[in-house]
């Protein structure tokens, strides 16, 4: 179930970068969304893979492909000239960041629980979400919440002309 | 059920899953024809139409036009498949699936009867098993992705028309997802919990959350409608405005499957209202019903409810864009908002 | 010319949407017991193949010849059906009656061809109107469908045998020639 899910998962990836059309990009970008949810029910965390779903495949994206549509650009730009240094610098890039991540989960104390005796997690449920939000990481979450209403002040005031 | 696993040396468990899938979708797809009969001939009824009364079994048995149906269905069978020209054809192909699936996909989580204990088992009602940790988040999850099928479906015919429709469809998901997350979040909060055996259980310890929260059904009813694209909700169709929205191009079986997807999206619709704030499977004034009559219950309210949005697309006309995008806004999500204020309010006074 | 539009003040029961929407469904509704409890002989509809409209008097559809009490055809070939029709429908070609005693009597003309063609007939009634003889009715018979262009030419056997079957009466392919001397018509 694992090496489906990841393989959904990184396929679809693959797939967004490769894909020369937009909208088709996009619509790999939701099939990883859902690698990704499939990922975390088998760390059985149901919650996270249902808000993955909701949030970001059934909001976002939809968001996303509705700007693309209204844009509406079924043309691919080629790029004006080929720049070699930018395939290289992006590909150099992607190797420091992706051995930095894998050195990271490596030292976390989760990858050292793996090889204990696994024992059966519970599934995390809302309730627990919230009271984790609420306590541990109430600040965070406050941010957060200042950060999004700015953001939306900030689209208002971009739109409108007269306040 | 214990013999029966024996002699296919199955586990009980993936016995009784397997029984409850199949159980599940050929009731759908036996519930599907029939409703879009109801949609035809209802439709005629509150008209004071006939409706569609011509096709007869072997030529004599016109059966209050029900071969309809099977004529429509062979008719769909025999029809060329036709992909238009400069259609995206994968995308185009896969569309009709991406539709299909979900609509089916969100009937998984609800139960429809009571849970009963035979031979030592305890056989749930439900696919999915109470205390799994989605919840009605499943579905929420669901439709929320079952807006891929119409925007690719749109996208992928390469017409006009088609991505109209497209684009007024994901916007106004968009815009009524809002609405519909705050009623249920009010319900979550009331009730205590988010999974359907819980909600259903309480609304049989205190009563049916419509009468709990009358505003909350109502935000969750309207933004339902929005979310199976239904008159007066039919912004991706469209058909006075812009030919058929996003299944113009399609024709014969795909469009087949994307007709039985809008009725399958009813039903879910209806389960989840059921489930939601009528009650479920629970029968007024018999607290201790069987699990049959539960599940009788269950099927009653949701046929009706599915009558309930054929009655309505029959009655209503299709809103403007603007209105459409002014009940989302200014009047779904602050109404949603005052549910969930409200009641938080009632809950902590009490 | 300038209309005062009314604005109607909505209560706010009215302004709720939701009651107003209540209301549609109870009309649809009682739409749906009405039309459930009618037997089908009485609803709107008229189930067409099955069930037929009776034509009002008056109605102007397929074109009847008339004829005598004693069979001979009453038109009299004047082409006043021909002139006055706007579709320029109608053809005729006139011939002589040879026997001596009936031209005294002064019926020396009569159709020898009297084609319509319905498929430019308009059904106006300008030939029946035009007609001073009384030769040409347009009545009830509306099912006028074929296969070909060609049976859309209606002859004169044809025209003069249209309601034969409706009126009871025998169908006649034959010039038949007076029985008695018709005087003239006083008009």
């Amino acid at each position: 179930m694992f090496i489906l899910f990841a393989l959904i998962t990184l396929l679809g990836a693959g797939a967004m970068i490769l894909q020369k059309n937009v909208i088709t990009a996009g619509l790999c970008m939701v099939l990883t969304f859902f690698g990704v949810a499939g990922l975390f029910l088998m760390l059985s965390n149901p919650v996270a893979a249902a808000l993955q779903l909701i949030v970001y495949s059934g909001a976002i994206m939809v968001l996303v492909l509705f700007v693309i549509m209204l844009l509406n650009s079924h043309e691919e730009e080629p790029a004006k000239s080929a720049r070699p240094i930018q395939r290289w610098g992006g590909l150099a890039l992607c190797l420091v960041l992706g051995f930095g991540a894998l050195r990271l989960a490596l030292k976390s104390p989760a990858a050292a629980a793996l090889g204990a005796q696994a024992t059966q997690a519970r599934a995390m449920t809302l309730e627990q979400v919230g009271q984790e939000l609420f306590s541990s990481h109430l600040l965070a979450f406050e941010v957060v919440g200042l950060l999004l209403l700015a953001t939306m002040v900030a689209a208002v005031a971009l739109t409108k002309k007269e306040l | 059920m214990d013999t029966l696993a024996h002699l296919t040396g199955l586990s009980v468990a993936t016995l009784w899953m397997l029984a409850k899938v199949l159980i599940v979708i050929t009731v759908l797809m036996g519930l599907a024809s029939p409703l879009t009969w109801v949609e035809r001939r209802g439709s005629a009824m509150l008209q004071d139409r006939i409706g569609p009364n011509r096709a007869a079994l072997f030529g004599k048995w016109r059966i209050l036009g029900l071969a309809h149906v099977v004529a429509d269905g062979i008719k769909f069978f025999f029809k060329e498949d036709l992909v238009p020209p400069h259609a995206t054809k994968r995308l185009f192909w896969l569309a009709p699936m991406l539709a299909f699936v979900p609509a089916m996909m969100g009937f998984a989580v609800i139960p429809i009867g009571r849970s009963f204990v035979a031979g030592g088992h305890t056989y749930h009602l439900s696919l999915l098993e109470p205390g799994n940790g989605m919840g009605m988040l499943y579905p929420m999850a669901i439709g929320g992705i079952a807006v891929y099928g119409i925007l690719v479906a749109a996208w992928s015919s390469n017409n006009k028309w088609s991505i109209l429709g497209g684009m007024r469809a994901s916007a106004q998901m968009v815009s009524y997802e809002i609405g519909l997350s705050l009623a249920i979040l009010a319900v979550f909060m009331v009730v205590g919990g988010y999974d359907p055996h819980q909600i259903i259980a309480d609304q049989g310890a205190k009563g049916w959350l419509i009468w709990r929260q009358p505003i909350g059904f109502l935000v969750f009813f309207t933004c339902m409608f929005a979310e199976t694209n239904r008159l007066p909700f039919d912004f991706a169709e469209g058909e006075s405005e812009i030919v058929a929205g996003f299944h113009t191009e399609y024709g014969s079986m795909k469009f087949a499957i994307m007709a039985l997807a809008e009725y399958f999206h009813i039903i879910t619709a209806s389960a989840l209202i059921t489930t939601m704030y009528l009650g479920g499977w629970q029968i007024p004034f018999l607290p201790n019903a069987s699990a049959l009559a539960t599940v009788v219950a269950f099927a009653t309210k949701v046929v009706f409810l599915c009558w309930v949005f054929i009655w309505i697309r029959w009655t209503l006309p299709r809103f403007r864009y603007d209105q459409l995008m002014f009940m989302g806004w200014k009047v779904m999500l602050p109404l949603s908002m005052a549910n969930l204020l409200l009641n938080a309010y009632w809950m902590r006074s009490h | 010319m300038g209309v005062i539009v009314k604005q109607v003040e909505l209560s706010w029961l009215d302004r709720s949407y939701v009651w107003p929407v209540m209301k549609g469904m109870a009309i649809t509704f009682r739409h749906l017991l009405r039309q459930i409890t009618t037997p089908s002989a009485k609803r709107f509809t008229i189930q067409y193949p099955d069930m037929k409209k009776t034509m009002p008097k008056g109605y102007r559809g397929l074109h009847e010849l008339k004829r005598f009490e004693d069979g001979a055809i009453k038109c009299v070939a004047c082409f006043m059906c021909a002139e006055a029709c706007p579709a320029r429908c109608i053809t005729i070609e006139a011939e002589e009656f040879s026997e001596l005693n009936f031209t005294q009597g002064f019926e020396e003309k009569r159709p020898k061809v009297f084609r319509i063609d319905m498929l430019r007939c308009i059904y106006c009634g300008m030939c029946e109107e035009a007609c001073p003889k009384d030769a040409i009715w347009l009545r009830n018979e509306y099912e006028l469908a074929a296969y070909d262009r060609l049976s859309m030419n209606y002859g004169k056997w044809d025209l003069m045998n249209t309601y034969a079957a409706a009126d009871g009466k025998a169908e006649i392919r034959e010039d038949l020639l007076p029985a008695v001397v018709r005087g003239p018509v006083a008009l």
